[in-house]
């Protein structure tokens, strides 16, 4: 059995009246893959920015409850978010590298965490990021090209590559490939097998198939409540709840 | 209706709104292109003056100099004499009254410019040149031909005896036309063959320093605050409103604000650039703080999401990513706003800027005049010299403005990132 990487304990979210979260208790293991599943509006976003704090963004989002990474307390409004987000890295829906170069689009996270002190080091994390998201091949060649010229799933590479570049705990997905074709689909999924190798990654997907390809482990949310958790091929096998046969089978969503 | 018939109203309704927006655009062009050409042609000829070429005998004798003399003397010499000679050789005259016509064919400059000839080069004592002597506001126009000489003499500005001249040194080739550099380099006058541009352009240009230093930076920082940092609440949205009311607030107002607080309270220095860029800049600010907002919302949030998800500081995002993204139109808002600044004439009438200075100014707390407000002053001249000069000026404003906005364009097309 593996560690448990994140825990949230009575997690509640509130957009300012409206409540996007109850009571959400999940454990997201180390080094496995865990996919959040569910109809839309239910809260996968909800969840996983509160990971990273990414809700901060939000005036009117409200969070209460756990979340512990390490046992540390993510909540804790002493806590630097910075040096939080630099052990969580996220990847978004849709592919936004920054308008400039390849290059600074992977380096700019090392620099300002100042990991790499010469260009040097900068060159080697840059390429040891594009090779682990499987980008280097196709663009050591134009590193000095703008990320915005790339097609869609190369420009999701080099977002992933962007969140390997600091060298995080944690990776979260929030729908990683749907503004992508099947082929670059195929591509990021196997590169998300490879990177649980190293990281805790947490994806959220719309797709059962690719859930039940990349994950080790299954939440299933609705209505902001988490109805089942658990192995994902007893969650798409057998599941215990009705509601989630209901969804898995495409009954309801 | 059938489906063909509602087929052809459809097409014919959409042909008739091209024609529509097709001849607007004319009639708009068409406008344009008789203000342009109405500037133009009463405009232009101001670009170029009447001179008389006269030989200058520089008489020892006269002059009261001996060759070698030293810089001192030279500058003490007078050269009212020599002048005086000078212009009477153009022509014979037989009487005073005469002599006093001929010398009225001349600029008022007339001794300034031979003794300027005489500094520029060594050793003329006693020796004779050919020199270019500017010709009087009425002889330029004359030449020109915009003075209608069939009028009765008693209705002329001109005599009998000065047309019969005149003919007679254009006949002898006396007469040219030179590159008028007094337009750009000289203040005002109240003789329009020697009023120029000159204090005016520096006028303007200290004012538009001092509008875009002070209000630049404020309104950037401003911006950038309201648009990143700020929360949004009642407080934002009030002041959001007021920002919007303020550029719409009418030019004139800031005037009297200045009036009231820049010269009756603070006593700065009257008719000065720097009061006047102090007003154009509060006017102005509103008007740079609206597109710099619009540019940075224009930055698409992923952008911020994706540099604070690698684990920039809110500091860090906005200043690394998305000020950089918003630069471009903000700098071009900026230059707007500018040239909007340089053509406004109301505020600067109230502070005082109409008031009529010769000296170009040398600081900005020089008394000084401006372009728009040197049209202004210039179109309420009767002298026909100031009906060109005033078109002349209205040139070089308009040309100001293009190349401004043109920069504007440039900026924004140029440096605009575009992102997915
Ligand atoms: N910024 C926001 N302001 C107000 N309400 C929000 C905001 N973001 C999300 N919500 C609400 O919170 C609930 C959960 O939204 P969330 O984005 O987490 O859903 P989701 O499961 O990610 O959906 P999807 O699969 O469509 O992405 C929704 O009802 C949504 O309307
Ligand atoms: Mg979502």
């Amino acid at each position: 059995m593996s560690n448990i990487k994140i825990k949230s304990k009575n997690l509640n979210v509130y957009y300012g009246q409206k409540q996007a979260l109850f009571d959400v208790n999940l454990d997201i293991n180390e080094k496995e893959v865990t996919a959040l599943i569910g109809p839309s509006g239910c809260g996968k976003s909800t969840f996983i920015r509160c990971i990273n704090r990414m809700n901060d963004v939000i005036d009117i989002c409200k969070v209460e409850g756990n979340i512990e990474i390490d046992g540390i307390e993510v909540n804790d409004k002493e806590l630097d978010v910075v040096s939080l987000r630099e052990r969580v890295g996220m990847v978004f829906q849709k592919p936004n590298p920054f308008p400039k170069s390849i290059y600074d689009n992977i380096s700019y996270g090392p620099k300002i965490h100042g990991k790499g002190e010469t260009k040097s080091e900068l060159d080697e994390i840059v390429e040891k990021s594009l090779r682990k998201a499987a980008l280097w091949e196709e663009v050591k060649d134009r590193l000095d090209e703008p990320g915005t010229g790339l097609s869609g799933g190369q420009q999701q590479r080099l977002c992933i590559a962007r969140a390997i570049s600091v060298n995080p705990e944690v990776i979260l997905m929030d729908e990683p490939c749907s503004a992508l074709d099947p082929i670059a689909t195929a591509k990021i999924e196997e590169l998300i097998d490879e990177l649980k190798k190293t990281y805790t990654i947490v994806i959220v997907t719309h797709s059962m198939a690719q859930a039940v390809r990349v994950s080790q482990k299954t939440g299933f949310f609705h209505l902001g409540k988490v109805i089942e958790v658990g192995k994902t091929e007893k969650i798409f096998k057998n599941p215990d709840n009705k509601m989630t046969q209901d969804y898995i089978t495409g009954r309801f969503g | 209706m059938t489906k063909e018939e509602r087929l052809k109203k459809r097409h014919r309704s959409e042909k008739r709104f091209k024609l529509y927006g097709v001849a607007s655009i004319f009639v708009a062009l068409l406008f344009v292109l008789i203000l342009v050409q109405n500037i133009f042609s009463k405009g232009s000829s101001a670009f170029m003056k009447t001179a008389i070429n006269v030989e200058v005998f520089f008489d020892p004798e006269l002059l009261e100099l001996q060759n070698g003399a030293s810089s001192d003397d030279i500058l003490q010499a007078d050269f009212f004499d020599i002048t005086i000679e000078t212009l009477l050789k153009a022509y014979p005259a037989k009487n005073l009254d005469e002599e006093n016509e001929l010398i009225d064919l001349f600029s008022t400059d007339a001794e300034i410019e031979i003794r300027k000839a005489f500094l520029e080069n060594n050793n003329l004592v006693g020796k004779k040149i050919n020199l270019e002597i500017t010709a009087s506001d009425d002889i330029d126009q004359l030449h020109k031909g915009n003075y209608p000489r069939d009028l009765p003499e008693d209705r002329r500005r001109i005599s009998n005896f000065q047309l019969n001249i005149y003919d007679n040194l254009v006949e002898s080739k006396k007469i040219v036309k030179n590159f008028n550099n007094y337009f750009f380099k000289n203040g005002d006058s109240r003789n329009p063959e020697l009023a120029g541009i000159g204090g005016a352009l520096v006028g303007s240009f200290y004012s538009i320093l001092i509008c875009l230093l002070l209000s630049f930076p404020v309104a950037v920082l401003a911006s950038i605050y309201l648009e990143e940092f700020a929360p949004k609440n009642k407080i934002t949205d009030f002041i959001e409103i007021n920002i919007n009311n303020l550029a719409a607030v009418p030019s004139i107002v800031y005037g009297l604000l200045a009036l009231q607080i820049l010269l009756a309270t603070i006593q700065l220095p009257r008719s000065t650039p720097l009061v006047a860029g102090i007003t154009l800049a509060l006017m102005t600010l509103p008007r740079i703080i609206i597109p710099c907002r619009a540019s940075l919302k224009a930055v698409p949030p992923s952008i911020r999401e994706g540099a604070l998800a690698v684990g920039a500081s809110k500091f860090q995002s906005v200043f690394h990513h998305v000020v950089p993204l918003a630069l471009p139109g903000t700098l071009s808002g900026t230059i707007i706003g500018l040239a909007q600044a340089l053509g406004e004439t109301a505020p600067l009438i109230l502070i005082g800027m109409v008031a009529f200075v010769v000296d170009i100014p040398s600081t900005p707390i020089d008394p000084s005049s401006s372009l728009p407000v040197q049209v202004y002053l210039w179109s309420e001249s009767a002298e026909r010299g100031f009906v060109e000069k005033t078109s002349a000026t209205i040139m070089m404003l308009l040309s100001f403005l293009i190349v401004m906005n043109f920069i504007a364009v440039y900026l924004r097309q140029k440096f605009e990132k575009r992102w997915n």
